[in-house]
């Protein structure tokens, strides 16, 4: 589903990827771990394009981005993305946060857009928000949002970068809740992020990155309890 | 000194053809400033460095010379060109609408880039064109930081329209060199005129508080 080949990525003197090659298969779970400023964030917005790639492919069901040819709106209507910040669009009740790419993008009627924004809501606990705005939204509410906009596209693929790195502890919980369910229902999905425990339980795979490369990768439990690099090793007491 | 209040009286009807002018070219000015410092501001933040270049260039001359000057060359230079003979309105409009549209270019710009970031990338990730992600979600955030700016603008604007005189273009301050001269008097007609751009700009200063005041309750919701 994903295929990311020998990815390279600079900003300016700095190489921030370097050589990054990586597959997951349609329905997995990939859980991206690692000190900050490893690459993690720059590695997923490179799969959304959100980052010029400067070397090796990145290929989306197939379609290789770096190929002028390929549509990148086109590929980007598949991929959903979820930032730390929520990034909602404030001046938008959370209903037209949800509608406005489905009317805009894939041309649905009005009415269907709504519709599915309210079953949508419901999914993710918000059915009464609807005719909110972001503002007046706790953090968890608003990641939620942020969620079911990016759902609104029927993404086959969803990337999350650091969910709930923004969020008041209490909030955490909510927001992996609605992630948990995403992953049972079938969803792709890499999720960057320090909550261990939610690696452990959803991850079918870790990623450990540090400092541009892909270190080691396992699955959560073999990752956790037996990391094979000093370097996976360090970080892990770090955080366990 | 003794202040001839029949002066004022007898003027007052081209004071106030004068004033209509005025506010006509000032309007006008800052319409077709608005739309074509939009263009000019989209086109300053292209990411191919030479179609900034020559909205860089626009923006420079016109912010770095006098309006008095680019007024002159453009009233007996360029519309001369197109048209005898050149007509004071014609100018006077040009004139403000290309200066103003220089200004309102980066009063948008700064607007745009205030926005954050974030808006524009949860936009692409969402498949929307840059296009459909400026209409959609920047240009709407960014018009109320620009309100109060180009509310500005526009009074620097409506202040500078005087310089149509030097056109003899018939504005406000036109009226006033007139009386000047008719009744070789300085004080009652220049006060006159005076106190009138004074009450425009004052109008115009309550207005955009007014509308500042609105947008920022809006806010609150
Ligand atoms: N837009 C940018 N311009 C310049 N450097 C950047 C930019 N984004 C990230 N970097 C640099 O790239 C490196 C990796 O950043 P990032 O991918 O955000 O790491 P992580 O998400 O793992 O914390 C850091 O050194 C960071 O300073
Ligand atoms: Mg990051």
């Amino acid at each position: 589903m994903i295929n990311v080949k020998n990815l390279k990525k600079s900003f300016g003197d700095n190489e921030v990827l370097k050589d990054i090659s990586v597959d997951v298969a349609p329905q997995e779970v990939v859980v991206v771990i690692g000190p900050s400023g490893s690459g993690k964030s720059t590695l997923i917005r490179c799969i959304n394009m959100l980052e010029s790639i400067n070397g090796g492919h990145v290929m989306i069901d197939g379609r290789d981005l770096t190929d002028k040819k390929t549509n990148i709106n086109e590929v980007r209507t598949d991929v959903g993305m979820v930032f730390q910040h929520f990034n909602l669009f404030p001046h938008k009740t959370i209903l037209e946060n949800i509608t406005l790419a489905p009317i805009n993008v894939r041309g649905m009627k009005k009415a269907e857009a709504e519709e599915k924004a309210s079953v949508l809501l419901a999914k993710v606990g918000l059915a009464e928000k609807a005719s909110a705005y972001p503002e007046s939204l706790s953090g968890g509410q608003k990641q939620r949002v942020a969620i079911a906009r990016a759902l609104a596209m029927e993404p086959k693929i969803m990337l999350f970068d650091e969910p709930t790195s923004a969020l008041d502890p209490e909030m955490v919980g909510e927001v992996l809740e609605v992630m948990k369910q995403l992953a049972r229902d079938g969803m792709t999905m890499i999720v960057v992020t320090h909550e261990m425990g939610f690696a452990r339980e959803v991850g079918d795979r870790v990623i450990f990155m540090d400092n541009g490369y892909i270190v080691e990768q396992n699955e959560p439990k073999s990752l956790f309890d037996a990391p094979q690099h000093e370097r996976t090793k360090a970080f892990l007491s770090k955080v366990l | 000194m003794d202040f001839r209040f029949d002066i004022v009286t007898d003027y007052m009807p081209f004071f106030l053809r004068g004033m209509g002018i005025t506010i006509g070219v000032s309007l006008a000015g800052v319409l077709m400033g608005l739309i074509l410092g939009l263009i000019i501001a989209l086109g300053k933040m292209s990411s191919n460095k030479w179609i900034r270049l020559p909205f860089n260039i626009y923006i420079n001359i016109f912010r770095g010379t006098p309006l008095l000057v680019q007024l002159l060359i453009i009233h007996f230079g360029i519309v001369p060109m197109f048209m005898s003979p050149s007509n004071p309105l014609v100018s006077l409009v040009i004139g403000l609408s290309l200066n103003s549209a220089a200004y309102i270019a980066e009063i948008f710009r700064a607007g745009i880039q205030s926005i954050d970031k974030g808006q524009m990338e949860a936009a692409r990730s969402l498949g929307m064109t840059r296009v459909q992600a400026m209409k959609l979600v920047i240009l709407p955030q960014a018009v109320k930081r620009v309100i109060p700016p180009l509310g500005n603008e526009f009074i620097v604007l409506l202040k500078e329209s005087s310089l149509g005189s030097v056109v003899a273009a018939p504005e406000l301050m036109y009226w006033g060199q007139a009386a000047a001269g008719e009744y070789i008097r300085v004080w009652e007609p220049y006060i006159a005129v005076a106190f009138i751009y004074l009450i425009l700009t004052l109008s115009l200063t309550y207005l955009m508080n007014y509308v500042e005041r609105r947008l920022s309750t809006d806010d609150q919701r």
